[in-house]
Order: C-alpha cells, then sequence, then structure tokens
C-alpha cells in the first residue's frame, strides 16, 4: 500500500530506525549469536513492545485454534469423543488420528463442489454489484452538488445500522405470505414472489441483502480514493478537450486502481466468509440452496447431531487454503500491473 | 473529537461498572442439616409464546413449597434449545439445572454424558403412575434420564366454519383432503385447503407413517426410509402442493402456518396440543368451539401420527443437584400436569391425573388421548433427533423441484448410513 | 482531517459550469434512488416499531400509533441485560482494539525492524480466517481457560476479528502524518512513546475515530461468536437476544423492531460522529503511495 512512503519516512525519521533498518540485515538468519540478540533487542525493543500486544493476541486466539483446526480436520473428533467435563465428570478424549480421510470424504463428496461453486459465484456476484454500485455512487458524489452530505449520511446508512438488524429488516419485507414487497407487488397485479422459498429467488436476494450492505464500504473507500486523484489532471485533461468519458476512463480509472485493489481484496475475503447474511436470512434454505461454504461448515460443529469438530475442521482449512491461495493469485496480478500494497 | 473520545470513555466506564455488578451470581446451593433445600435452580423452558406464561408461574411456584429456592426461570425459544443446552453443557458453563427436553433430545444429551441419570433420585416420584409411552422416552441405556411432562401426537385441525360453508366434510383420507381442498379454493379464490409445513420434517413423519414407513427400524437395525413407502410419502408432499390442495414455505413455515390458519387463509393443518393455545388466540376461533380436530387423514396404509413430548431433564454439572431433582419432580408431578392441562389443554403423562374431571372433561383431551395411544412411537436412540435434518433437506428439495420423490428418498437413506454405521 | 479539506475546491471550478440542468436532473435522480433503497429498510423499521405487536405486516405507514413495543421490550424483556452485555463487551473491545491498533499501526509505519514483514503478512493472513476453522478450537480453548460464557472470552475474539484491520488502517493513517513532527520530537527529547502518545496521537484523531467506529461496528453486529460462546442465557448479547424475538417459532415482530430501533440508535450516534472522518480516514493508507 505505502511501502515506499514509510521508507522513506523511516530513513528521515532519524538514526534509531534507521540503524535498525541496517541492523535487520546483518541479523540475517544463522548467526544470532546472545550477543547479538541483545543488542537486536536493544535497539528494536520499543518497536517491539508496540506490537506485542496484537501479535500476543493473535497468536493466542488465532495461532493455537488455527493448529489446533488443522490438528482436529486429521482425527475423527465429533461432540461424543473429545475431552469434556460436566461438572465434576470427566470424559477424556477418545477420538483418533486419521490422516487424510476427512479431506478425503469432502473432496470426493459432491456437496463441497455444490457449495463451493454457489461460494464463487456468490461472492463475484455481490463484489462486482457492490464494486460498481459504490464506484458510480461515489463519482456522482464527488462532485459539487447540493445536498452532497446528506446523500453521503444517508447512503451511509447501511453501514451504520449493525448487520443482523438490517438482515431481519429484510425478512420481514421479503415475507412471502404478508411482506410488504408481494404486498407492493400484489397492488400492481403482479404474482407474489417466494422470495426466500425458491431455490433461485432466495440466492437472488440474498445477494440483494449483501450487496445493500455492502456498498457503503465501497462507496466511502471509492470516495476516499477519488479524492486523492489530484484535480489538475482533470483540469488538464479538460484543457486537451477529452470527454467525460475519456476523463473517467483515463484518469479516474488509474487513479482508483491502488485502493479498488486493497477494497476488492479485503471484500471479496470477507464475502467469501460472509456468516450472518446467509445465517440469518435463510438458514442456508431452502433445501441447502443458499448454503456458502462457512455456514456449511458452521453447520458440521454446531447443528448437526453429533457435532462434526473433524469434518468441519475440515472445510475451515480448504476455505482457508482457497482464499490464501486466491490472495496470491490476486496479488502476483495486480504487482504484474504495477501495482504494490 | 473531543466529544468522541469523552463518548467512548463513558462506555467504557458503563461497560465496567456493569461487569462488576453482573459478576457471577452464587449458585450454590444444597441442603442444610434440617434437610431444607436452597440455592438457586436455573430452569430452561421451552414452551411457545402462548404457553410460556403458565409455565413461568408454574415454575415460580417453586418456590412456595421450598421458600430458600430460587428458582430462575428463562425462555429459550424451542428452535435453538438443543443447540444452545450443547454449547453450554459441552463447555461447562452456562448450562440450566433442568430443562424442558423434547423428548427425542434425551437419549441424545444422555448419550454425551450431559444428563444426570435419575433412578434412586427424588427427582422420580410413582414411577407407576407414568404413561408406559411417556416412559420409553425417558430411558437411556436402561436408566432413567429425565421424567415425562407432557405427551403428544397430531392431528388435523380445521376451521369448522370454512369447511362447512364450502360444502366440504372433514376428511378422513388425504383423497378426501385433495377434494375438501378444492372445494375451499372454489369458495374462496386465493384461500387454500391446507397449511403444509415444507420447512419442518416433523410433520412429515404422519405422511410417512400414513404409507406404512418409518425412518428406522431401531430393533432389527435397518434403515427403512428409502423402502418403497418413504418414496410414496414424498410423492404424497408433492402432490398436495403441486395439486394446490396445500401451500407451503421453505422457511418461516411455523408462523406463516399459525396465521393463515389463524386468520382464515387456510381451512386446515396438521398440528399438536402445543398450537391449541396459540390458534384460539386467532381471530377466526374467537368462539373456540370453531377449532375442530380430526385424525390426521389416512394415507394408503392407513392413519398414522408421531407420539412426541416434553420431558423434564436435569443436568449432570449441576451445582445444586437436590433443589434440581426436587423441581423437576415437582413440575412432573400430578399437580402440575392438571394446571397445564386446564390452562394449555396439553396431556398429562401420568395416568392419574387423567381421572380429574376438569382433565377429562376437557375436550381436547378426549380426543387426543386415544389418538395419543395409538401413537407411533420413535426410536430412542442417540441419533433420533439427527434424522430428521436429511429429511428436512430433502423436503424442500422435492417441494422446490429440485429432485424426485425417489431420489430424496435415497439420498436421505444415505445420509442415515452415514449416521448409523452399524445399520443396514 | 486534513485530507478531506484538500481536494474539495479543486473540484468546484470544473463541475459547476459544465453540466447541464438535465444532468443535474439526471444527477439528483439517481442519487434519490440510490438514497431510497439505502434508507427504506431502516426507515421501514422504525415505522413497523410504532404498530401494534398484530399489525407488524400491515402496509399502513401509521395507523394505530403505540409506544407499547418499546414499553415491552424495557421492561418485559432482557433486552435491557442483553443491551448491557454488548455494551461491555463491544466498549471494551473498542478501547483495546483502537489502542493496540494504533501502538502496531505506529510502529509498522515507522520503524523498520525484524519481523515486520511477516507482521505485515499476518495481518492480511487473519483476515482470511473463516469463522468455521477457529470457532471449535476457540470454543474448545475457552471452555479450558473458562471464558466461555464469559465477555471477556468475547472481547478476546472480537479484537483478533477487528484489529488487523485497523492497524493496517493506522498504518496508512499514520503514513500520512510527516515524519518531521517525529524527529522534532525526539529534538526536544521524547522517548519513542512520548512522540508516539503526546504528538502523533492527537493528530491522528480522524483515523482513531475511524478505526473505533469500525471496531465498534464488527463487535456490535458480529452473530456466530456470540452466539457459539455466550452460553447462558444472562450473558446474551444483543445479536444473540434478538434471535429469541424472531426464531423459527416465534415472530414478535414488534418487539424485534423496537429493541432493533433501540440498538441501531447508538450506533448510528457513533456513526454521526466519525462519518466526517470515514472517507478520509479509512482509505488514507491506500491512497498515499
Amino acid at each position: 500500500m505505502a511501502v515506499e512512503t514509510s521508507q522513506s519516512v523511516a530513513k528521515a525519521a532519524g538514526a534509531r530506525s534507521a540503524r535498525g533498518r541496517g541492523h535487520r540485515t546483518d541479523n540475517t538468519p544463522g548467526s544470532p549469536g546472545p550477543g547479538r540478540l541483545r543488542r537486536a533487542l536493544s535497539t528494536h525493543w520499543y518497536a517491539w513492545s508496540m506490537v506485542a500486544p496484537v501479535v500476543a493476541v493473535i497468536g493466542v486466539i488465532i495461532g493455537y485454534p488455527l493448529v489446533r483446526g488443522v490438528y482436529l480436520s486429521l482425527t475423527d473428533a465429533n461432540e461424543a469423543n473429545v475431552e469434556r467435563t460436566i461438572g465434576i465428570n470427566h470424559i477424556p478424549a477418545t477420538y483418533e488420528f486419521v490422516g487424510l480421510e476427512n479431506y478425503k470424504a469432502v473432496l470426493t463428496d459432491n456437496v463441497f463442489w455444490d457449495r463451493l461453486g454457489w461460494t464463487v459465484v456468490w461472492t463475484v456476484s455481490c463484489v462486482a454489484l457492490s464494486f460498481t454500485l459504490g464506484l458510480v455512487l461515489a463519482t456522482m458524489l464527488n462532485r459539487k452538488i447540493k445536498g452532497r452530505t446528506f446523500y453521503r449520511m444517508a447512503l451511509i446508512l447501511p453501514w451504520a445500522v449493525p448487520a443482523f438488524v438490517s438482515v431481519f429488516t429484510w425478512r420481514l419485507l421479503f415475507n412471502e405470505r404478508s411482506g410488504l414487497f408481494n404486498k407492493l407487488l400484489a397492488g400492481g397485479g403482479i404474482d407474489a414472489i417466494s422470495w426466500l422459498n425458491d431455490p433461485t429467488w432466495a440466492k437472488v436476494s440474498v445477494i440483494a441483502v449483501n450487496v445493500w450492505l455492502g456498498v457503503p464500504f465501497m462507496l466511502v473507500a471509492m470516495l476516499g480514493g477519488l479524492q486523492s486523484i489530484p484535480g489538475e489532471l482533470y483540469e488538464a485533461a479538460e484543457m486537451d478537450g477529452a470527454t467525460a468519458w475519456q476523463r473517467f476512463r483515463h484518469i479516474t480509472l488509474p487513479g482508483l486502481r491502488p485502493v479498488s485493489g486493497t477494497v476488492i481484496l479485503l471484500s471479496s475475503i470477507w464475502t467469501f466468509n460472509m456468516f450472518p447474511v446467509i445465517f440469518l436470512l435463510t438458514r442456508g434454505g431452502p433445501g441447502d440452496a443458499t448454503e456458502i461454504l462457512v455456514t456449511y461448515a458452521y453447520k458440521l460443529s454446531f447443528v448437526v447431531s453429533p457435532r462434526d469438530f473433524a469434518g468441519s475442521a475440515a472445510w475451515g482449512v480448504l476455505i482457508l487454503a482457497l482464499l490464501s491461495l486466491f490472495a496470491v493469485a490476486y496479488r502476483r496480478a495486480l504487482r504484474k500491473q504495477g501495482d504494490m500494497w | 473529537m473531543r466529544r468522541g473520545i469523552a463518548a467512548t470513555a463513558l462506555v467504557a466506564a458503563l461497560g465496567l461498572t456493569t461487569a462488576a455488578c453482573g459478576g457471577g451470581g452464587d449458585n450454590q446451593g444444597g441442603t442444610d442439616s434440617s434437610g431444607e433445600l436452597s440455592g438457586t435452580v436455573t430452569f430452561w423452558d421451552t414452551s411457545n409464546e402462548a404457553e410460556k406464561a403458565t409455565y413461568q408461574s408454574l415454575a415460580e411456584g417453586f418456590t412456595k413449597l421450598h421458600p430458600k429456592v430460587k428458582v430462575k426461570y428463562v425462555n429459550v425459544p424451542f428452535g435453538e434449545a438443543n443447540a444452545k443446552f450443547k454449547n453450554a453443557a459441552g463447555g461447562n458453563s452456562g448450562a440450566p439445572d433442568v430443562m424442558r427436553t423434547e423428548v427425542a433430545w434425551v437419549a441424545d444429551f444422555a448419550s454425551l454424558g450431559y444428563l444426570a441419570p435419575l433412578d434412586g433420585t427424588r427427582a422420580i416420584e410413582n414411577q407407576g403412575d407414568w404413561l408406559p409411552q411417556a416412559a420409553a422416552s425417558t430411558k437411556f441405556d436402561d436408566k432413567t434420564y429425565a421424567v415425562p411432562q407432557v405427551i403428544d401426537t397430531m392431528a388435523l385441525f380445521y376451521n369448522k366454519k370454512m369447511l362447512k360453508d364450502a360444502g366440504a366434510e372433514v376428511p378422513t383420507t388425504l383423497e378426501a383432503l385433495k377434494d375438501a381442498s378444492a372445494k375451499v379454493s372454489k369458495k374462496w379464490p386465493g384461500k387454500s385447503g391446507l397449511y403444509l409445513r415444507g420447512d419442518d420434517p416433523y410433520w412429515f413423519l404422519s405422511f410417512l407413517y400414513g404409507e406404512g414407513g418409518d425412518m428406522v427400524d431401531a430393533k432389527g437395525k435397518k434403515i427403512t426410509i428409502d423402502d418403497p413407502s418413504g418414496v410414496r410419502a414424498y410423492k404424497t408432499i408433492k402432490d398436495l402442493v403441486d395439486s394446490k390442495a396445500a401451500i407451503t414455505d421453505a422457511s418461516d413455515g411455523w408462523n406463516n402456518m399459525q396465521n393463515a390458519f389463524k386468520s382464515g387463509k387456510v381451512a386446515m393443518m396438521l398440528n399438536g396440543p402445543w398450537a391449541i393455545a396459540d390458534s384460539r388466540s386467532g381471530a377466526e376461533f374467537k368462539d373456540p368451539k370453531n377449532l375442530g380436530i380430526a385424525p390426521v387423514p389416512a394415507g394408503s396404509a392407513g392413519q398414522g401420527s408421531p407420539q412426541g413430548g416434553w420431558n423434564l431433564s436435569v443436568y449432570a454439572g449441576s451445582k445444586n443437584l437436590d433443589a434440581s431433582y426436587e423441581f423437576a419432580k415437582y413440575m412432573s408431578s400430578a399437580k402440575v400436569q392438571q394446571t397445564t392441562t386446564e390452562k394449555l389443554s396439553l396431556l398429562p403423562t401420568r395416568l392419574s391425573v387423567y381421572t380429574k374431571p376438569s382433565v377429562s372433561g376437557n375436550e381436547m383431551v378426549q380426543f387426543f388421548k386415544p389418538a395419543v395411544d395409538k401413537a407411533v412411537e420413535r426410536p430412542w436412540i442417540p441419533q433420533g433427533n439427527a434424522l430428521f435434518e436429511p429429511i428436512r433437506l430433502q423436503m424442500a428439495n422435492v417441494l422446490g423441484g429440485k429432485t424426485t420423490p425417489e431420489k430424496a428418498a435415497q439420498e436421505t437413506g444415505d445420509a442415515y448410513r452415514k449416521m448409523l454405521k452399524d445399520y443396514k | 482531517m486534513s485530507t478531506n479539506t484538500q481536494t474539495a475546491p479543486t473540484r468546484k471550478v470544473r463541475a459547476r459550469g459544465e453540466r447541464s440542468p438535465l444532468a443535474s436532473a439526471g444527477l439528483h435522480l439517481t442519487l434519490l434512488v440510490a438514497t431510497l433503497v439505502a434508507v427504506f429498510p431502516p426507515l421501514w423499521l422504525v415505522v413497523t416499531s410504532f404498530k401494534p405487536k398484530t399489525d407488524a405486516f400491515d402496509t399502513s405507514v401509521i395507523k394505530n400509533f403505540t409506544l407499547g413495543n418499546y414499553s415491552h421490550v424495557v421492561s418485559d424483556t432482557q433486552f435491557l441485560a442483553w443491551l448491557g452485555n454488548s455494551l461491555v463487551v463491544v466498549g471494551i473491545t473498542t478501547v483495546v482494539g483502537v489502542f493496540i491498533s494504533a501502538t502496531t499501526g505506529y510502529a509498522v509505519s515507522r520503524f523498520r525492524f525484524p519481523g515486520l514483514r511477516p507482521l505485515m503478512w499476518l495481518l492480511l493472513i487473519t483476515q482470511m480466517f473463516p469463522v468455521a476453522v477457529l470457532i471449535v478450537p476457540l470454543y474448545n480453548l475457552l471452555a479450558s481457560l473458562g471464558m466461555l460464557n464469559q465477555p471477556v472470552g468475547l472481547v478476546i475474539t472480537y479484537l483478533t476479528v477487528a484489529v488487523p484491520f485497523c492497524a493496517w488502517m493506522m498504518k496508512g493513517y499514520f503514513d500520512g502524518i510527516p515524519a518531521e513532527i517525529d524527529e522534532a520530537g525526539r529534538v526536544d527529547g521524547l522517548t519513542p512513546f512520548g512522540t508516539f502518545w503526546r504528538l502523533i496521537m492527537p493528530l491522528a484523531k480522524p483515523g482513531l475515530a475511524v478505526t473505533a467506529f469500525y471496531t465498534f461496528i464488527t463487535g456490535w453486529g458480529e452473530v456466530a461468536y456470540a452466539s457459539a460462546f455466550m452460553t447462558g442465557e444472562e450473558n446474551l448479547t444483543l445479536a444473540g437476544g434478538l434471535q429469541t424475538f424472531v426464531n423459527q417459532y416465534t415472530a414478535d415482530w414488534g418487539s424485534l423492531t423496537a429493541a432493533a430501533v433501540l440498538i441501531a440508535a447508538p450506533a448510528a450516534v457513533v456513526f454521526g460522529l466519525v462519518q466526517r472522518h470515514l472517507v478520509s480516514g479509512l482509505t488514507a493508507g491506500a491512497t498515499k503511495s
């Protein structure tokens, strides 16, 4: 994102950090003598102590569960054989290591591929739609127009309402028998739509709700991006007689690339793992039509009986692997285009 | 931004004080030297909106008998209660001392070690008075893990006036049901005969039993859902919806069903005694006599409906076991059961209660008691509750046209085979 | 703050003279439609909350106006307890989260130290972690530490959700604060912490506000962890509590909507306080390169 800037900042920031930087180069792996360690400690202790809380929190709450999750995915753990304490009774763990059995089972099961397919469709359509809408609205809001603050506040509002509250509201509106949407349709003489009961409509509905929730973030990010494009560029282009479209195509879009790169990556990851919208709107139904990978994995560990901890962990590890692959590929693609973050 | 920071500080300060106040309550209790019970009993009740006020006052009535015991009544929605109890019990924190447990949950919880065995404790009183069907659901591995409180089965609920105005008889078979539905829709276009729960597999059982099928044969250790009877059951629900004899939803079914029935948008529904109180709150049933009850219409193999009900179980990790046992005994006592019948028309699980005039004279009891005697008992195995999820999925697929009844039955069977490794 | 003001004047010159009345009307029309879509559901929520419970699905805007839902929610349900629990959890998460993401963001922005690169990667990768991998082990971990069903367990969990992104945002924000300020502090004899705390933090208030907002919203709206970890009824947070109003077998939309309005209000207040800074704060990092 801002690597270059921060490097120059660090350089200007004075001798201490500059020394620190130099230090890193000679502290290459393989020669961490005790004296060096002490020297590194005395040079970097403040930087380390500033990041320590975050590293500690991440290490304990993400590192340990992750390692444990990967381990569980290689066993046959479920709620009936894990270690548990009920009052004074202690029941020891009896699950066994089964190697890659769970992965084999998941990958040879159609359920996984079906869910993956829909999750990809869900992620791509949600991100694409909310990105496009966010960009269009940001472009409009970035002009000098009357009531700009009002529009901006109103358009960001969905972000300020907690997601689960909004989702409940949408359920109220979508209700097939008595919801507002179907009453309006009936008023217009149109047949009721099974918003959440027909597999296809349910998919459309969950995407619509998620886009509604996601646009404000995109809008805000795009506004920030637009404001960082120097106005002189536009003035110069205007003098050269460029049309509005040409200006958008050749100044705005390239100018937005650094922001959009990050924003699309983050929002893809978030949407891929978006739990509350689907869980609260349809519970994955009708049938399993709107079940994405995360909601299914959650179902395995908290809904089915007996709770399948190992299977759920295997799904989770696969999700993580998919996302990591995606992030690496995405970064590489961006880097090829000359963007770095 | 000073205001902002101040607000944050305020929030934090508020938070800390609340945290300090909310610090753990003392759950320690037991019996003092004189044998008097004390401490707190947390009770998770799963009764529905219309029933919960009655249950709360009954539960709190325990304090009159045992003044030193504090009852903490919590209503937990039925749909979430199973998962919530497992979350709490499995993590050994936050679980209630006593819970109103659905009959199919007992074996599940007990097999995981979450429930306290009750044999020989004060929780069990006059076991010979229990209805034998109700007693069966309290056992796991030859031990008693619950005391029965309510027994039920399903029936056809109908709107007497609507059927009469449409010129339809109360249907006794599914064929007759379709005829009656057609008459209703003909008389009032836009209204339907039956509301079919498409999102709750419990409602599927009546159709399955009506075709002579079952989910599994627990004695023969055999999976029977994918027998021809299972296929016919899936066909039945599909046919009812496709022929427009019934309307259905893949979500929010309970609320939509009750709303449709209470407001006269449908004339019939399948339901159990737990729906009586709520149904009578609807506009169509201002005159309670308008609510008709009949046996579930017969399928090709005859009439059948599942036996259900509610038990009370005690959490094995309860810090106050003695008071909890006593509370379970109280909630399943003849007196409490008589009250739930008088107020909510729920069916008692004690033979002695049926002899009380207020109970035997209750028209719902008069109807449901013989129905319960005929009801089909489910297999009381730990996986009993888990058998529903595959049916739920396939019902939605069949009703949504995503799969055929044959395929649905087969996939349900395959899912069962994964769950029940030693079954055929 | 500074970024917010810098660009507006440049655009003024251009846009005004050039747009035809028709284009202007089209612009307003599009924005109005978008505003309507954005605002309608929350608005409908407010409207429904003032209707009697039985009229929840009524299409009339206001027929039988009532405050009954509010009084019911506040006095007859556990709502206030849930609200208190949420405030505790989210309040502590926000304060701690903002502080540690600021220190991390600052360290990452200003110093080159061994472990910098892995840390940056860690912050990114952490955001990819699906609830599904972590939730069961985390549940077991909290259970064994006795932190299940305790606000502190949820606080720590939320920190891991919010802090990586917030640290990332704060780094971007600090990148935009000239390094000369640090230098000046050092010349005056301040320690690195002193510089950070006395000079940089006050300058970074808009960024801090955005970080606070983000952390707050993350915790306020989280469902999965809250439902799984707050096992006892007395410790439910709002996300879990509200599900008891509307679920498979109950549909008390009156109570739900009233409670939802009461919940959304504080969020909207926080939002109102920081929305000015959202634009500049959120993307400061991304746009400085």
